[in-house]
């Protein structure tokens, strides 16, 4: 089992800037599931509760000189601490840039090196696994070992894809999300009223959320939201109606599905903001399975898609009645 | 519309400033509040073990619209913690935050909902409650023919009785005419004396009336209740707030908090620190002092 990769200096840039401190907050240690093509950031994949989120980067995104191989089909998985790998990270381009001779002069001789290694810790007579990082300053190399689990067996690993593969599944409808960040401090806010969220997305592009106690309902309602998938039209005499008459109309008609969700699940979700997506879209998976999250991310400087990063998390959807 | 108009519609321009008035009375995390209306304004209050009594007074001026349309003076209780949590999510920054307030709903609820935008909204339903008749009427009285009463910068306030909760227990505020001053004193754990005197601290201290000796004790959680959730706009605004002794030594504390936009928060000011009265909330406390034993009328 082997693997090693230089970070590229915009792969560099991209998780220590962006998706490790919005992974983070998703939850602390995660899966890295390394493959020949892909690099892939996986939460709660293996064990059903919380939120299910997928980071998914095309090997180019982040790495040159990308070298792997394992006997399951040259696929590697391990759990890491999110947080000591941003440490690691952050404090290697702290070198990276003090020592470096800047960028765009052709090769630069300070690259970031990363490989799994098993080295045998202080104090201790069993081999551990690490994640290393290898710097290259002017006059020092500096190596940090990241510690992460023993490797995923055959078996778990296998487990691991078939989840990712059935994770992949999309809603039949999306709606675009409005302001992430404004829509974020909404659901902050509202987050001390209750602990339940029916999210509601109407194919007319309308997305309600509401919260509703014994004492209180409290909601926002958006409207007139971009479409992807199945559309329809709202029907005229829909329109000078309240929020609640028109979804619960559009769900008597079928062109809409209603979920609930955990309203800590949802304000955490938004924290996928600290990764700068270009976009996100709310869908509901077929049999209201789970609400599901999509972050889109542009190719810097256009409107078009970057398809070598990918993001999306899927919310667990809650019984009414067990809370 | 329907035929019957309901009891109140009315629009304010920004729900901070009703935020920041409410959480000035919030000191404890359950809290159960009565609001009554007219046709003059909103009036929250709320009470603790008969010995705490707050009120808010949002008059019609704060309001951009103020339609009253009852008979009377409807009152209905709600939790003031909910009330507050859910005003404070219509708050939401870089947004314009116009709400409007509706009394009753069909099933006699509060309904409020955001005025600003075509495209997005939210909105709210309260349940309301039938409120059960206040126990003790806070019925203030001066204590003499002249009145007893002080005016302190709030901030200088805030932080003596901030300073007091290391002594605790029990507080006196002691008023006298030579030399004018106020004292506060803390007698528990250990002792700790704070003297506000006019000639010597004539811009924290900035209006005194007492021409008698006057001391009475109040229970140092009650007194701190005055000031403990004082919205920092208040402090920063540099206001002063007003302590008043009436009979039988029922302290009276009233504070001031602008209403006003937050984008549009200083024109109206004087260098004086004048503010249009009409973009302010009115709150007064009122504290009963402990049993009487060293008050001298």
């Amino acid at each position: 089992m082997k693997f090693k990769a230089f970070l590229t200096e915009n792969g560099v840039s991209l998780l220590e800037k962006r998706f490790l401190p919005a992974l983070d907050k998703l939850g602390k240690i995660c899966h890295l599931y390394l493959t020949r093509d892909h690099a892939f950031f996986l939460h709660n994949l293996l064990n059903g509760d919380g939120i299910q989120s997928v980071a998914q980067f095309r090997k180019e995104a982040l790495f040159d000189d990308y070298r792997i191989s394992s006997q399951n089909e040259d696929r590697i998985a391990f759990a890491v601490d999110l947080s000591l790998l941003h440490r690691a990270l952050r404090s290697s381009v702290s070198i990276c840039t003090e020592f470096g001779t800047g960028s765009g002069t052709g090769p630069t001789p300070n690259r970031l090196q990363i490989k799994l290694v098993k080295k045998l810790p202080a104090n201790s007579t069993q081999p551990m696994p690490f994640l290393t990082f290898e710097t290259k300053g002017f006059k020092s190399a500096v190596i940090q070992d990241v510690p992460i689990s023993k490797p995923l067996s055959r078996s778990h690993l296998l487990e691991l894809q078939t989840a990712l593969d059935s994770a992949q599944d999309l809603p039949r409808t999306l709606v675009q999300a409005p302001d992430l960040n404004q829509l974020q401090s909404f659901v902050d806010r509202m987050k001390h009223v209750g602990d339940l969220l029916s999210v509601s997305i109407a194919k007319c592009g309308d997305l309600h959320v509401q919260i509703s106690t014994t004492l209180i309902t409290l909601g926002a309602e958006f409207r007139k939201l971009l479409v992807v998938g199945d559309q329809a039209e709202a029907p005229a005499e829909d329109r000078n109606v309240s929020a609640q008459t028109r979804s619960s109309r559009a769900l008597l008609r079928g062109d809409a599905q209603s979920v609930q969700v955990s309203v800590k699940h949802f304000a955490k979700s938004l924290c996928y903001h600290l990764a700068k997506p270009d976009c996100a879209f709310y869908g509901i998976a077929p049999q209201g399975a789970c609400l599901t999250v999509i972050f889109q991310f542009f190719i810097p400087g256009s409107r078009q898609m970057d398809k070598s990063i990918s993001l999306h998390c899927r919310l667990p959807v809650l019984d009414p009645g067990s809370s | 519309m329907d035929s019957d108009a309901p009891d109140l519609v009315c629009q304010l321009d920004n729900v901070q400033g009703m935020v920041d008035a409410l959480t000035a009375v919030r000191w404890k995390r359950h809290q159960d509040a009565v609001i009554e209306l007219s046709e003059h304004g909103i009036v929250l209050i709320v009470e603790d073990s008969n010995c705490l009594q707050a009120k808010v007074y949002l008059q019609r001026e704060l309001f951009v619209r103020y339609e009253y349309g009852a008979q009377g003076r409807p009152r209905f209780g709600l939790s003031l913690g909910l009330f507050v949590d859910c005003l404070n999510t219509f708050s939401v920054p870089g947004h314009s935050s116009a709400i409007e307030i509706r009394y009753p709903g069909p099933d006699m609820q509060l309904l409020l909902k955001s005025v600003d935008s075509l495209d997005s909204g939210i909105y709210a339903e309260m349940r309301t409650r039938i409120p059960e008749t206040i126990s003790w009427d806070y019925n203030f009285e001066p204590a003499g023919s002249t009145p007893l009463t002080f005016t302190v910068k709030t901030a200088a306030l805030k932080e003596a009785i901030d300073d007091l909760e290391w002594p605790g227990a029990s507080i006196q505020i002691t008023l006298q005419p030579a030399p004018p001053s106020v004292t506060f004193r803390g007698d528990g754990h250990g002792d700790l004396q704070i003297d506000f005197t006019y000639y010597a601290n004539p811009d924290l201290l900035i209006a005194f009336h007492c021409d008698r000796h006057v001391s009475h004790r109040y229970k140092y959680k009650f007194l701190r209740a005055t000031t403990s959730n004082i919205p920092g706009s208040v402090v920063r605004d540099n206001r002063g707030s007003k302590l008043t002794i009436g009979r039988g030594g029922l302290l009276k504390v009233q504070h001031l908090v602008s209403v006003a936009r937050t984008s549009t928060a200083h024109p109206h000011i004087d260098s004086a620190g004048y503010q249009q009265p009409s973009r302010i909330a009115y709150i007064e406390f009122f504290v009963k002092p402990e049993e009487e034993d060293t008050a001298d009328d």
